[in-house]
């Protein structure tokens, strides 16, 4: 080996550790990043997950990943966001393995990588350089217990594959700039030093701008025996084989968008792809090495020069947006941005918890005025900001409001509350408004906990079958509304059972009349968007499968929705159920709902794969159990009710009769 | 005659009453939802086949036998408490016209199911770009196909149904046999699902063993359409009586064959064919993942229909069938799924012949209309109610 090839790969150990992520040539972060730095950084584009999104919403969901929360501290107490976490892993990647990132689940899982836990939770965070010792050994498990099928793992070995997974992931983040950090040692080649203008030492941009000269280079040299083993014929050779080892390193994010437009080529580029690039098509786009390069001058300016770092961020970042626009791939980044800043679902929640808590006070105070107003505008409020979610979701997406499992939870809210509310308008009985709030602060609480538990984008790409904005806008969203009206059904209809069960509201008859007609009201709507929806879904199957009704789970699970509600309305028509029995089968029809929502997604069979999510199987039981609860107490009232009722009626016919005998005796 | 009156009266009140309406509902539900649970263990065919196509079934709750009536039974008794009770004895007002609209719309929907059910046709064709055929398969039925090869190729070939010859199971022996073949053929121990396995001198098995090989039992598989059939087969010469015997196997690549009255028979045990109407050209299957993953965005097919000497190029994609002359072509899958970049791959089609095939966007429209009418009419009257007591 020469000695120019060696003293390059010593150079690029030194520089880099390649897949390693703390290095002792890394510098530490001192200041906190920058608000400019981060305004750049959450807005720059990449493709991941089958769509081109801002690098924000990546960090997001990979920290959110790893961490099982989206801020983490630092060990000096520093809160860091996504973006800011996402900046250090690539940047400072030393101090970032001191982060405790990784939320392990289970102590077991650490323990059977020999790694020291003393002091820790069961359920606790480590850092990367703590799990470092045993990373050998978790990859070993993780591999092993893969060839396990999925439904059998046990806890354990998903958390160790899932473990395995993300300390994957923080070094593939970790390593992706290797190639920005490495200098290339160029050797002592006349031609060499002639392309390289006389410089010891280049940037990977530099050797990707000339691959196709090198490549030249090489064949000519190889061309001439005299030349063929020559050190300089090596000296490229090694040039392509370091690039190459570095480009390897960077395959984490596809930050380079294609100069063609978007019909030819759909893939972005990593900086492998990009070094692949040059030597295949005999030149690179000078956008790319324009990026190379700032990326280049970033990690040479990171920690010491701010201004400097910012612009060549902004460089980096009107490079990439210079190309992706013309694609129309970037008209939506800052939407994005905008959507998750804005933190709708927050707003809502705290408006919800707002609406709940004036309605509660209002159950004790019912004249007051301003609790009415209050809990009915903080409901609007809170139903308009999940609304406002879902518009900003379609228009980011390009799709109608639910595609996913995740959108079906915000327009049920939406829905189920904004329908509360018009039959608080209507009746004003100051009873629908609560069940508007705790409608509100169920689903948004659902939605929150459902992204935690997934911890995957909730604006993922389609599979095929769902490639369909007509279908979407019909069955979907109208099968969706169905599920909201039968929710909110069972929430009035628990509200009915509740008061009676604990004897609130005794001799009020009106205020159970008109919440006896609020539920027959709702069963009604969502009879007729549940029907439709199963049917409209029907005709869908019919046009992509080749049968309209195939007695999958999930159509199943419409059908018994449809089943209950016309039974419902079938037994109060024919005089088998009266106000109290409609609120107890309405309050079951919940579970009836809910089973089909996600419980029929639990099973793991059926066509409609798509829609299937673990780990909620606790959440829905519990549920269960406290809407059967709720149905039992209803049967305890009913029957305590009737009891009472008979009481009277036998004390007054035993009256009757002492009376009888007192006359005959009189 | 009075008493037979008084009984039809007795029997149309009991079946259009709204309490009969009551019980089939929840009973269909109870079935939906025990089919629904039991596809996790036994898949989808088979649950259909016993809680949905059925009259009656015996539900096994914890080894507690639990009879029922199948969902079938129940859709078709229900089907005429709606007509009865839903349509003609429903009181024709403007009140009910909603109700009686959505009845008619839910008549519309369950009238297509059974005509789906009972005459539709339903398989697949699959095919490599440039191959074509005429003709599709069933997913699920086979059938035992006979041809005489000759010098010029196919001159004849007789189909038998399954019908005819899956009651030989076991040691009981079915006969097939044709005026115009020199041949019979007697079958025995048809298997829903097996394999050939060679026999060692090491084992025994409780089935024949032919040139060394047997058929070896396997469970059905929860997927049906990856059962394979198997069954063993005697042909006896009709003049010398000579019997030769023979395995059928459902995925054999190359047919077993008879030869007698002079002439070579090929029989095969194959899923059940139905003739297109049209010829189907695959041009090119195209296959698209979204960027940097595998899952895939779309997939379609270019196809070229040729029927009576014409030929039009049509695509067909995911939600786009095609239907042409009662048939209804879907893209229903592709393969081979170890495919390689670049290797050849093959379309399935999913075909279908089904004389409903509309009917429930019809049925779906007027249930809407009826329902729409019904409850719109009954929320303008409550709205106007509370505005008076407001």
């Amino acid at each position: 080996m020469s000695s120019s090839i060696l003293r390059a790969l010593v150079a690029l150990a030194l520089a880099t550790g390649l897949t390693a992520p703390a290095s002792a040539a890394d510098p530490d972060r001192t200041e906190p990043w920058p608000e400019d730095v981060l305004a750049l950084a959450e807005s720059l584009p990449v493709q991941d997950g089958g769509r081109v999104k801002p690098l924000s919403t990546y960090a997001a969901f990979t920290l959110l990943r790893l961490n099982g929360k989206r801020s983490l501290e630092t060990p000096s107490g520093e809160r860091l966001g996504p973006t800011e976490w996402l900046l250090d892993v690539l940047f400072f990647p030393r101090d970032a393995s001191a982060y405790e990132c990784f939320l392990v689940q289970n102590d077991e899982v650490v323990e059977a990588l020999g790694i020291e836990h003393d002091g820790k939770d069961r359920r606790d965070r480590y850092t990367f350089d703590a799990l470092r010792p045993g990373i050998d050994r978790m990859f070993e498990l993780a591999n092993e217990y893969s060839r396990v099928e999925a439904s059998r793992r046990s806890p354990m070995q998903q958390q160790t594959i899932d473990l395995a997974t993300n300390i994957q992931s923080f070094m593939h983040l970790a390593g992706h700039l290797d190639h920005a950090r490495a200098r290339l040692i160029v050797g002592e080649g006349p031609a060499l030093e002639e392309l390289f203008g006389g410089r010891e030492e280049v940037g990977f941009h530099d050797v990707v701008e000339t691959a196709s000269a090198l490549a030249q280079l090489y064949r000519e040299l190889g061309a001439d025996p005299a030349t063929a083993e020559s050190d300089e014929r090596r000296e490229v050779a090694g040039l392509f084989r370091s690039a190459a080892s570095l480009a390897s390193s960077g395959d984490a994010l596809a930050l380079f968008p294609p100069t063609t437009p978007r019909e030819e080529d759909e893939e972005w580029l990593t900086p492998e792809d990009v070094l692949a690039g040059s030597l295949d098509s005999g030149g690179v786009p000078p956008e790319h090495t324009r990026i190379l390069a700032a990326f280049e001058r970033m990690v040479e300016h990171q920690g010491d020069d701010p201004a400097a770092f910012r612009d060549a961020l902004a460089d980096a970042h009107a490079a990439a947006v210079g190309l992706a626009e013309p694609r129309g791939e970037y008209d939506k980044i800052e939407l994005e941005v905008t959507y998750y800043k804005a933190k709708l679902l927050t707003w809502s929640l705290a408006l919800f918890v707002l609406a709940f808590l004036s309605a509660a006070f209002l159950w004790l105070k019912p004249r007051s005025r301003l609790l009415y107003g209050l809990s009915n505008a903080a409901a609007l409020g809170g139903a308009l900001a999940v609304s406002a979610a879902i518009v900003m979701r379609c228009i980011i997406r390009g799709r109608p409001p639910v595609s996913t499992l995740y959108e079906t939870v915000l327009f049920v809210t939406a829905t189920g509350t904004l329908v509360a509310l018009a039959i608080e308008l209507i009746g004003r009985r100051r009873i629908a408004v609560s069940a508007a709030a705790i409608l509100g602060v169920v689903g948004v609480f659902i939605a929150n906990g459902y992204e935690v538990l997934d911890k995957q984008d909730t604006m993922p790409s389609l599979v095929a079958v769902l490639d369909t904005n007509f279908w979407l806008a019909t069955h979907v969203t109208t099968i969706t509304i169905g599920y909201s009206a039968g929710m909110l059904a069972a929430l009035l209809a628990s509200i009915y059972l509740l008061t009676k069960a604990l004897g609130l509201k005794r001799g009020d008859r009106e205020f159970f009349r008109s919440l006896g007609k609020m539920v027959y009201g709702v069963v009604c709507f969502a009879l007729i968007f549940s029907l439709v929806g199963t049917i409209l879904g029907g005709i869908w199957a019919n046009d992509s499968w080749g049968r309209f009704w195939g007695w999958d789970p999930k159509e199943n699970g419409a059908l018994l929705i449809c089943l209950s509600q016309i039974a419902i309305l079938h037994g109060r028509m024919g005089g088998y159920l009266r106000e109290h029995g409609v609120c107890m089968a309405a309050a079951f029809g919940g579970t009836v709902v809910a089973f089909s929502w996600w419980g029929v997604n639990l099973l793991g069979v059926g066509l409609h794969s798509y829609g299937f999510t673990s780990g909620i199987h606790s959440a829905l039981w519990t549920y269960y159990g406290l809407q059967w609860g709720v149905v039992g107490l209803g049967a305890l009232a009913a029957w305590r009710e009737r009891s009472l009722a008979r009481e009277p009626a036998r004390a007054e016919a035993g009256g009757r009769d002492i009376e009888r005998t007192s006359g005959a005796t009189s | 005659m009075s008493f037979l009156r008084s009984l039809a009266r007795r029997l149309f009140a009991v079946l259009s009453s709204i309490g009969l309406a009551c019980v089939l509902i929840i009973l269909l539900g109870i079935l939906t939802w025990l089919g629904t649970l039991e596809q996790v263990d036994y898949g989808l065919y088979e649950v259909q086949k016993k809680y949905f196509e059925s009259f009656f079934l015996v539900h096994d709750a914890g080894g507690v036998p639990i009879p029922l009536p199948g969902a079938n039974l129940v859709l078709c008794v229900l089907a005429v408490n709606l007509i009865l009770g839903g349509m003609v004895r429903l009181r024709k007002s403007w009140s009910k016209a909603g109700i009686l609209v959505t009845h008619l719309g839910i008549a519309m929907i369950l009238l297509s199911g059974f005509v789906k059910m009972y005459f539709s046709e339903d398989g697949h064709v699959t095919l490599y770009e440039n191959e074509r055929a005429d003709w599709f398969q069933s997913y699920f039925r086979w059938e035992i196909a006979i041809r005489e090869e000759a010098a010029g190729g196919v001159v004849r070939e007789y189909v038998v149904p399954q019908e005819d010859f899956l009651d030989a199971r076991g040691e009981r022996v079915v006969r097939l046999a044709n005026d115009e073949l020199p041949f019979e053929l007697e079958v025995q121990h048809v298997l829903q699902n097996c394999w050939p396995s060679p026999k060692g001198p090491m084992f025994d098995v409780d089935m024949p063993v032919v040139d060394g090989v047997y058929l070896e039992r396997r469970p059905m598989a929860a997927e049906a359409e990856q059962n394979v059939a198997g069954l063993y087969v005697a042909s006896v010469d009709a003049e010398s009586g000579a019997r030769t015997p023979g395995i059928l196997w459902g995925l054999e690549s190359a047919p077993w064959t008879v030869e007698a009255g002079g002439g070579r028979w090929a029989v095969t045990l194959r899923k059940e064919r139905y003739p297109m109407p049209f010829t189907l050209v695959l041009d090119e299957f195209t296959k698209e993942d979204h960027p940097r993953m595998n899952m895939p965005k779309s997939f379609s097919s270019d196809v070229t229909v040729e029927e009576d000497g014409s030929s039009r190029p049509v695509e067909i994609s995911m939600n786009e069938p095609l239907r042409d002359r009662g048939l209804v072509l879907y893209q229903a899958s592709w393969g081979p799924s170890t495919a390689g970049p670049g290797d050849p791959l093959f379309s399935t089609f999913s075909v279908v012949r089904n004389p409903a095939d509309q009917m429930p966007l019809w049925g779906c429209v007027v249930t809407a209309i009826g329902l729409l009418l019904h409850f719109l009419r009954k929320l303008a009257r409550h709205v106007r109610a509370e505005g008076r007591t407001a």
